[in-house]
């Protein structure tokens, strides 16, 4: 539109006939022109909203609501039930930065996470490449691997609290035919915290593995063919080629896995409740801890705060500097 | 090879959206219909004004939200029919929740919102909670209405839900810790029929019993937990003449209350007596593994079914300085914020659910003690106990040695929790008993000063 303005700026605005050149439109073409495309836009931006909206309403409502309560519930003292609450300024954040189990809950989210995340990426990977192969009952094989992930945490945790079990279990059993007596996989830290890694890995390997072999179906044959002509070995092929342009699925899962390992919650809740001791107690968990069995809900929505703050950064960080490492094919 | 990097520009937009909308999700978990800021406290001012209730029409339809204790959602869904049958009121039945905690959690989460039930289930260490956040109403005029007879119900169990001069809950599935032991292996080991009376004398027998249990097993076997450990261990901390607290006092580091602490700490590291439970440990009793344990009297009747040897049951061992026991287990509350038509068909559900013969079936389906007098001494209890003595030890223990619990315990909400974690400190880590007392003293201290104190009134 500026240079529309500057162009016509020597000449009188109302005159009809600028006499200018052929491919000059006339003032009224021009104004009929730019109301067609500001109608078009009207439309356009009418339809977006249209279809945009019912999704856009649910997100206001079911997402930016709740966060911008939570985030002024942060500021209340507040047991969850009352009808009143008082004002504390940041008086929960203080608390939190020095209360003396933070330290620990932050560890063991770490741990988790790195566990959880790093395991599943590298196993997934394995399983996706094996069941890449042409083997004889493939599909069967997929269909396993990737069962877990759709299962409800609860149940699956209940299972394998049942296979834990250090006195009747299935595993206690497996280890006492190779003469190593159980862990106290209940009550013995750090076995708890093993024990719900282990089982959040498991589920979770499948959906990794999936993910990845889509990913492997797609790197073109033709650079493969490429690179064994020009003599690389199968792992060679595998550092230079493949997993170069496996990185948009790898930057994927690593999103998706860390977001989802920082807020997992159902696995802990049926298998150990965040105990013996705490020591199952992630930053997610201690959020239900505080919130409905202390009854803490403004301390408990400071800590949803703190860990929203947390996958903001973690996600900005991989975004900004994982992306760049990024290739695509 | 056509590798290229991605550009950092179309980066930011995604970088924005993707990051935001990742992370808003970790914060919808805490987000909640928000409280009126102000001075706290709202106990202290009446919930409701006087209902006349002899004007009020009861509502056709109510709900009950219960987890069902000592598996008893048939024996519930039976009473439910007949009511309707007597007084043609419905009353629909809601799981909501696999034990007290779970119940009270989407009771609390409820608050403020038209989806609380009609009647809930308020356990020893929630009803309290309920009532600092106005959540239940009185329920002395409106029984005193339906002629139910409170001074029937079990002094003991029903004074527990006494506040302000007034009851905010009735007894329902209500229990204390029992000692329950295999009288198999007693036999086998040449014991006398019956619980140890003092834990010395436990642990003498433990030298003719530990040849007797299986490979794994033990003497005696605890487990630990929320609503659990800190219940049981009320018995052993006043048998060394010690308390968690005196009214809302913590008295953790006097030296009875630590003596408490290594009683537990040498039973099961010293002396070698007890071991602890991976989960449950009425199902290693019940499997045979230990030879004795603790167990509520809910559980009862699911060990009669699942152990395959005689079950003994007794009272709970005293210490040097006696003992007694705890009550536990759960009444029922009428929310505040329901119309008087549904407050009063509650009222005459929760009548009918606690009148002298269902209490008697519901005690006799479960285990749990009959909280009315009436109800100890009529026929079909009568039966039960000549049938399955083990029944009356409960009803006998609780007139013999029940004690009023610990303020802090029951009233201090997530006081609970962290007596737990200190018990379990204690028995899993073999942690000294004053050090894991005193790391937990300043945080009950801060849940006190802040979940409790304000809502008082300033006389109390």
């Amino acid at each position: 539109m500026t240079t529309i303005a500057t162009t016509r700026a020597p000449e009188d605005p109302g005159a009809p006939h600028a006499g200018s050149a052929a491919p000059e439109r006339t003032e009224p073409q021009r104004l009929r022109r730019s109301r067609l495309a500001a109608g078009r836009r009207r439309t356009a931006l009418l339809w977006a909203l249209l279809l945009a909206g019912p999704n856009i309403a649910l997100l206001l409502v079911f997402v930016y609501r709740p966060l911008v309560e939570s985030l002024y519930l942060s500021t209340l003292q507040w047991n969850l039930g009352s009808p009143t609450a008082r004002f504390v300024g940041l008086g929960n954040y203080v608390e939190w930065f020095t209360a003396p189990t933070t330290g620990r809950i932050v560890l063991t989210t770490l741990v988790f996470t790195v566990a959880t995340v790093g395991g599943a990426m590298v196993l997934g990977l394995g399983l996706a490449l094996l069941l890449n192969r042409r083997l004889r009952g493939r599909g069967i094989a997929r269909t396993v691997a990737f069962a877990p992930y759709v299962l409800g945490g609860f149940a699956v945790g209940i299972l394998w609290l049942f296979m834990f079990d250090p006195r009747y279990g299935l595993i206690q059993e497996l280890l006492g035919w190779v003469g190593i007596a159980s862990p106290q996989w209940y009550t013995g830290r750090p076995w708890p915290l093993v024990m719900v890694i282990v089982v959040y890995l498991w589920k979770n390997l499948g959906y990794v593995a999936l993910i990845y072999l889509a990913g492997l179906q797609a790197v073109p044959q033709d650079l493969k063919d490429a690179a064994a002509l020009d003599g690389a070995s199968a792992a060679r092929t595998l550092r230079s080629v493949v997993l170069p342009l496996l990185t948009p699925t790898t930057f994927f899962l690593l999103v998706t896995m860390l977001l989802s390992s920082l807020q997992s919650f159902d696995t802990i809740k049926a298998m150990t409740q965040g105990g013996p001791l705490g020591s199952t107690t992630t930053l997610m968990y201690s959020i239900y801890v505080e919130s409905f069995v202390n009854g803490r809900a403004g301390y408990a929505s400071a800590v949803a705060t703190i860990l929203f703050l947390v996958l903001l950064a973690v996600t900005a960080v991989q975004l900004r500097f994982v992306q760049q490492k990024v290739h695509y094919a | 090879m056509s590798h290229r990097t991605a550009r950092r520009a179309t980066a930011r937009p995604r970088t924005v959206v993707v990051t935001a909308l990742a992370a808003l999700t970790a914060l919808t978990a805490a987000g909640c219909a928000g409280p009126s800021v102000g001075a706290a406290g709202g106990s202290d001012e009446p919930s409701a004004e006087a209902v006349d209730w002899s004007q009020v029409e009861p509502a056709k339809e109510i709900t009950w939200w219960s987890n069902h204790p000592g598996a008893s959602q048939e024996v519930e869904q039976q009473f439910i029919d007949e009511f309707k049958d007597e007084t043609g009121i419905s009353v629909k039945l809601v799981t909501a929740g696999a034990d007290y905690d779970e119940v009270a959690q989407r009771f609390q989460a409820a608050s403020q919102t038209d989806e609380l039930p009609d009647l809930v289930i308020a356990s020893d260490v929630w009803w309290f909670r309920y009532h600092l956040n106005d959540q239940i109403m009185p329920v002395d005029d409106v029984m005193e209405f339906l002629d139910a007879d409170a001074a029937d119900f079990q002094p003991a169990l029903y004074s527990d839900y006494e506040y302000d001069d007034q009851h905010w809950a009735v007894p329902y599935a209500r229990s204390t810790p029992l000692f329950y032991y295999n009288k198999d292996l007693w036999d086998a080991a040449g014991l006398p029929d019956r619980g140890p009376e003092t834990w010395a004398e436990l642990e003498e027998w433990d030298a003719s019993l530990k040849d007797e249990v299986p490979e794994k097993g033990s003497t005696f076997g605890l487990s630990t937990g929320p609503s659990w450990g800190a219940w049981w261990f009320e018995n052993m901390i006043w048998g060394q003449g010690g308390a968690y607290s005196d009214g809302f006092e913590l008295t953790l580091d006097t030296p009875e209350a630590i003596a408490g602490g290594q009683f537990v700490h040498d039973l099961f590291h010293e002396s070698g007596v007890a071991t602890l439970s991976a989960d449950d440990a009425m199902a290693d009793f019940s499997s045979g593994l230990i030879a004795s344990t603790i167990g509520s009297t809910g559980s009862l009747k699911g060990a009669l079914d699942a152990a395959k040897f005689e079950v003994g049951t007794a009272y709970l061992p005293d210490g040097p300085q006696g003992g007694g026991t705890p009550t536990g287990g759960t009444g029922l509350a009428i929310p505040s914020s329901k119309t008087p038509e549904e407050q009063l068909a509650a009222a005459m559900f929760l009548e009918f659910l606690t009148d002298t013969e269902n209490t008697a079936t519901f005690s006799q389906s479960t285990g749990y003690m009959p909280v009315r007098t009436s109800a100890v001494e009529s026929d079909t209890m009568k039966a039960t106990y000549e049938e399955t003595p083990q029944f009356r030890t409960a009803v006998d223990q609780l007139a013999d040695k029940a004690r009023v619990q610990d303020d802090v315990r029951v009233f201090v909400p997530g006081a609970d929790a962290l007596l737990n974690d200190a018990l379990e400190q204690i028995v899993i880590e073999g942690a000294d008993p004053a050090t894991a007392f005193e790391e937990i003293t300043p945080r009950i201290e801060t849940a006190y000063t802040e979940n409790v104190e304000p809502y008082l009134d300033p006389q109390d």
